[in-house]
Formats: C-alpha cells, sequence, structure tokens
C-alpha cells in the first residue's frame, strides 16, 4: 500500500465484505439456493476491489476472479469465496500493520509506518521482502 | 422433422412467448381451449370493450326486431351464420372446424323474443341468458355467437397485431362479418390477413383479456349454485335440464335474480391465462416424490418419473418456454417420452439456442435410468434434427458417465450438436429457486449449458 486513500479503501472493502458475509450466511441455510442477480452485481463489485488488493500470493485462487451470470453460484458458493476472500485480506492488512508500542499498532505505507493507526494483526506475517 | 403442434407464431419464426402477447397464438390444427366471454367485455374498464358489448347485444336485439316485423327467415338465416367462427379457433374442436345450429334451434332461441316478455319488450342484457332456455346452447356456441358480431374488430385487431410482430398476411375473402348499418352478415373481399397453411382458410386473433374457460354468466354455475331446485322437482330424477329450461321460462324472476347476482359482483369476474404455473408447494411434492423413486421400470417408476417432469417442466420454465407437448415415440423398440416446448428466445441463452443450433422447439427426454448411455445418447442425436434444432436436453437421475459424457462432447465437436443433462440436484435447484424467486428455474439450464460448453474443446 502506497497512500493513506489505499488503507482508506482496504478498511472499507473489510467492511463490506463482513457484512455481505453475515448477510450471505443466513441465506446459505438453503444452500442450494441461488444468489440473485442483484446481489451477485455487489459480491463482483467487492471481489473485483479486493483483486486490486489481492495479488500474487494473495489471491486465494489463481482461476477465479468474479461470479459469472451463467454459472448462477448459490448462496453457499459465494460465502464459500467469500470466507477465502476475507482470509486473505486479512493476512494482506496483518502484512500491512506495524506494532510501534504497547498495544500501538500502524499502517505501513510503502515500507514505512505511517500515523494510521491499525487494529493488531492478527494473522502470521507473510512477508518476505 | 416439421414443427410438432404448430403455433402461428412459431410457423412464420416469429419467436415470442404467449404471456408477452395481447391475443392467444392460434394453433394450426387444433382449437385453443378457451372461450370468449361476453360478459368480460361488459365489466372491462376499457370504454371500447363495453362499446363492443353495446354493438354485440344491439346486433343481437336486432334479431328481436326481425322476428317483430315478421322477418323470420331472416332473423333464422343471421343467427345461423353468426353460430360458428371457425377463423378464431376457439374451444374444443381438435380440427378448428365447427358445426353451426340447425334452423330449427335458430327458432327455438329467437322464439324467446316472443314467449318472454322481458325480452319481448327490453331484449337482452347479456345474451348468453339464451343458455337458461334451450337446450344445447354451451359456453362454445356463446362464444362463436359472440366473435362472429364482433368479426370485423377482430379483422382490425388481427391486422394491428400482425403488422406489430411482422406477421405476413394475404389478401384473403372472409365471410359472415357482421355490417352494423345493414343489420346483416356480409362478404368482405381482399382483407389482408394471417392465413393457415394447413387448408388456407384466414385466421383471426382475439384478445387474451376476453377469455375464460366457463363464462362468468353461465347454465352450469345457475344450476348448481342459483336455481330453486326443490321448486322445480323433489324428485332427483325429474330435474332434468329440460324441466329448468322450461321452469326458467315461467320464472323469468328467477333467472334475472341471478343475473344481476353476476352483475353485482362483476369484480370477482377476471380473464383466466392461457397457461397456470402449478404452486409452489405441488412442485415440491413432486420434486419429492422425484426424490424418492428408485431408477428404472419396477413399479412404474418410468411413468411416474416422467409423468412428475411433465407435470414439473411446464410450469418451472414459463414464461421463458411456452409448453408445447409430451410425445411419445419408440425407437429401437424402446418407448421414449419427451417434452417439446416452443423456443420463444426471450432471454440471451435462448436467442443463443436458436441462432447458434436452429432449434425453433426444444426436446426434453425424459429418463428414469440409473445412467445414461450410448444408446440412449444416438437415439436423442438422431432425433435431433428440423425444427428442433441440433440442441437437446437430457432429463435424468444422474450424471453422464465419462464414457457418455465424452460422447456428448465428440457430438459437439464433430456435428456442432449440444446436449445438455439436467439431473435431480439440478431439478431440485430449480424448483428451490421457483419457490424463492431468487433466480428464474431456466437459468439452472444456461448453467448446465454453460458447464457443458466448457467441457467442449474450442
Amino acid at each position: 500500500m502506497k497512500t493513506e486513500e489505499d488503507v482508506q479503501k482496504l478498511e472499507k472493502l473489510i467492511g463490506q465484505m463482513n457484512g455481505l458475509h453475515s448477510e450471505l450466511t443466513l441465506l446459505a441455510k438453503k444452500p442450494n439456493d441461488a444468489l440473485n442477480l442483484f446481489k451477485m452485481k455487489f459480491v463482483n463489485k467487492v471481489l473485483h476491489d479486493a483483486n486490486e488488493f489481492l495479488t500474487g500470493r494473495y489471491r486465494p485462487f489463481d482461476d477465479f476472479s468474479q461470479f459469472t451470470e451463467d454459472a448462477m453460484p448459490t448462496n453457499s458458493d459465494v460465502t464459500l469465496i467469500l470466507t477465502q476472500y476475507m482470509e486473505q485480506i486479512e493476512r494482506f492488512r496483518s502484512d500491512n500493520v506495524a506494532n510501534i508500542a504497547l498495544n500501538k499498532w500502524v499502517y505501513m505505507l510503502d515500507g514505512k509506518e505511517s500515523k494510521i493507526e491499525a487494529r493488531p494483526a492478527t494473522r502470521v506475517a507473510m512477508r518476505r521482502d | 422433422m416439421s414443427l410438432i403442434r404448430p403455433r402461428l407464431t412459431d410457423h412464420f419464426g416469429i419467436l415470442k412467448a404467449q404471456a408477452e402477447l395481447d391475443f392467444a397464438i392460434p394453433f394450426f390444427d387444433e382449437d385453443v381451449p378457451l372461450y370468449v366471454d361476453p360478459f368480460l367485455l361488459w365489466r372491462s374498464p376499457s370504454q371500447m370493450d363495453n362499446s363492443l358489448h353495446t354493438g354485440l347485444i344491439n346486433a343481437f336485439n336486432h334479431l328481436g326486431v326481425l322476428m317483430s316485423e315478421g322477418n323470420e327467415v331472416r332473423a333464422v338465416s343471421t343467427l345461423v351464420a353468426a353460430s360458428e367462427c371457425d377463423e378464431v379457433g376457439l374451444g374444443s374442436s381438435r380440427k378448428r372446424v365447427g358445426k353451426r345450429i340447425g334452423e330449427a334451434k335458430a327458432r327455438e332461441i329467437l322464439s324467446l323474443f316472443q314467449r318472454v316478455p322481458q325480452y319481448r319488450n327490453s331484449g337482452f342484457r347479456h345474451f348468453e341468458e339464451i343458455q337458461f332456455f334451450v337446450e344445447g346452447i354451451s359456453k362454445d356456441r356463446i362464444s362463436d355467437i359472440c366473435c362472429s358480431f364482433l368479426k370485423s374488430f377482430l379483422i382490425d385487431f388481427t391486422i394491428d397485431q400482425c403488422k406489430a410482430l411482422g406477421i405476413p398476411r394475404a389478401a384473403v375473402d372472409v365471410a359472415d362479418v357482421y355490417d352494423y348499418r345493414q343489420n346483416l352478415f356480409v362478404m368482405r373481399h381482399g382483407l389482408e390477413l394471417p392465413i393457415n397453411p394447413l387448408d388456407k382458410k384466414p385466421l383471426l386473433f382475439v384478445p387474451k383479456r376476453w377469455l375464460r374457460f366457463v363464462p362468468w354468466i353461465s347454465y352450469e354455475d345457475y344450476f348448481e349454485k342459483y336455481c330453486p331446485q326443490d321448486e322445480i322437482s323433489h324428485r332427483p330424477e325429474e330435474l332434468t335440464h329440460v324441466a329448468v329450461l322450461n321452469y326458467n321460462v315461467d320464472h323469468f324472476a328467477v333467472v334475472d335474480g341471478y343475473v344481476k347476482a353476476k352483475e353485482r359482483t362483476f369484480e370477482d369476474c377476471h380473464n383466466d391465462p392461457l397457461f397456470s404455473q402449478i404452486p409452489i408447494v405441488s412442485a415440491k411434492r413432486k420434486l419429492n416424490l422425484i426424490r424418492k423413486l428408485p431408477t428404472g421400470k419396477e413399479g412404474g417408476a418410468d411413468k411416474k418419473y416422467e409423468d412428475a417432469i411433465g407435470q414439473l417442466f411446464p410450469s418451472l420454465l414459463y414464461p421463458h418456454l411456452d409448453f408445447a407437448t409430451e410425445q411419445a415415440r419408440t425407437e429401437s423398440g424402446t418407448s421414449i417420452r419427451d417434452l417439446i416446448f416452443y423456443n420463444t428466445a426471450s432471454i440471451a441463452f435462448l436467442k443463443n439456442v436458436h441462432q447458434d443450433y436452429g432449434s425453433q422447439q426444444i426436446t426434453f427426454e425424459l429418463k428414469n435410468v440409473a445412467s445414461i448411455e450410448i444408446a440412449h445418447v444416438d437415439q436423442l442425436n438422431r432425433y435431433m434434427t428440423g425444427e428442433l434444432g441440433r440442441f437437446g436436453v437430457f432429463v435424468t437421475r444422474h450424471e453422464l458417465a465419462k464414457a457418455e459424457r465424452q460422447r456428448v462432447v465428440d457430438l459437439w465437436s464433430g456435428q456442432r450438436k449440444a446436449i445438455v443433462t439436467l439431473t435431480d440436484d439440478d431439478v431440485d435447484q430449480m424448483v428451490e429457486v421457483f419457490e424463492s424467486k431468487q433466480r428464474n428455474p431456466i437459468d439452472v439450464l444456461t448453467k448446465k449449458y454453460a458447464e457443458f460448453r466448457s467441457r467442449c474443446p474450442i
């Protein structure tokens, strides 16, 4: 991540993804039921935004980027994918925060500590750079 | 192979769903099993329909005027001419040809203008009341008389619809068109109307909003709910149709009360749809039945499977595919049942099926077998010709095994034919979305086609 705007985008994305996941988990009680096109449009928008962050080793599946209308994904298909994306986006976030003092975490921008406060990392660091 | 159960629109390559059109699409070789109910014109919110009803009643009451003037011959010939309207093709005939009433029956109807004082003095308000006094007047006769007197309007309506849809027309003579000014049926020459290719006769369309299975004012309804049966006879064997009709002539107030009651409740009178989907609960019941059925023929399982799918699919696929018919054929000693649908090209996938595979109709072959075999694939392949195009669907219990899957892919590679398989799980999902309304059940077919194409070489 390079700018403060990127951090805002990421935080917004995490919020949207959590929201969608909790809503769709309720629907997934009927696992065979399909996601309607209106909801699919928004799920795809969130996945599109997530894909901008999740490149390389962060991308959950090499051959998946978005749902297609023809594939007619079920609610449980969508929650499965969202869970994978949430896992990876959290890993990405954990790799981009730093613990600078006791209980004080900040975002790293362009490899340097910024002043933007962050929640603590929850995944083991994968960064090797 | 030509079209199966041909409809006018499909014959001319106009792929439209019945649900999208304002008129009942005529068949070429059989009638549409609905009837024009003149009461729907009376109760319509449209002033045009009301005016047509007034015109219709005026035309009918003019027969009474002729009778009072002593011109019985003309009245009889007019009523006989009005008694059949083959051009509209409504009713239960399998041949699109009806039979007119005889002169004796016409006289019996016309005698009402003399026998019943109210008709003699004021004429009819709803001419379908003749059912209550004359035997042998059924809903198709009421419908035909109505269409005959309104034929001039139906001609204009048909021409407008043909122009809007691009249905080809040809100059043709139409017999027995009611002339409002002369109060006569006359021949009209050179009208540009669609033609039935089977018998070269003109076809007329009828607005869907006028159609019902049973007229709102009907003898059966009157007899069951309104007629004072005890007053006519205490003995059931004497409570005959003729006895009721005779009673009605002498007790007009009873009929009048019934008609007024029906007029009061006009808001409950609606046109009947040409196709009604089965309720969700019934769809789920059929799915449960299918899920529990064994494969094979034991205990008539194959028949039960075919019946359940036959009842499910027309509803699940409506309004995107219009159900045409269920067919049974025998090939190499094996009985094969399939469902044929008209391709309405109403969604992108169906448009592709029409353009890429030339399918004006789509066949769904029903197979209650443990596994589809190569021979089954070949049978369906041989069937996929002509108007059915090169696209077919297996409705069966399980996915194809590897060899059969390869054969299907080979058919696409070699002949550009597509065979899609719908299994129990797919039917399950179709019923699920039929209930939840989150997607259309036909999207399951689209999905399966996309999966099939992803296995085919590019």
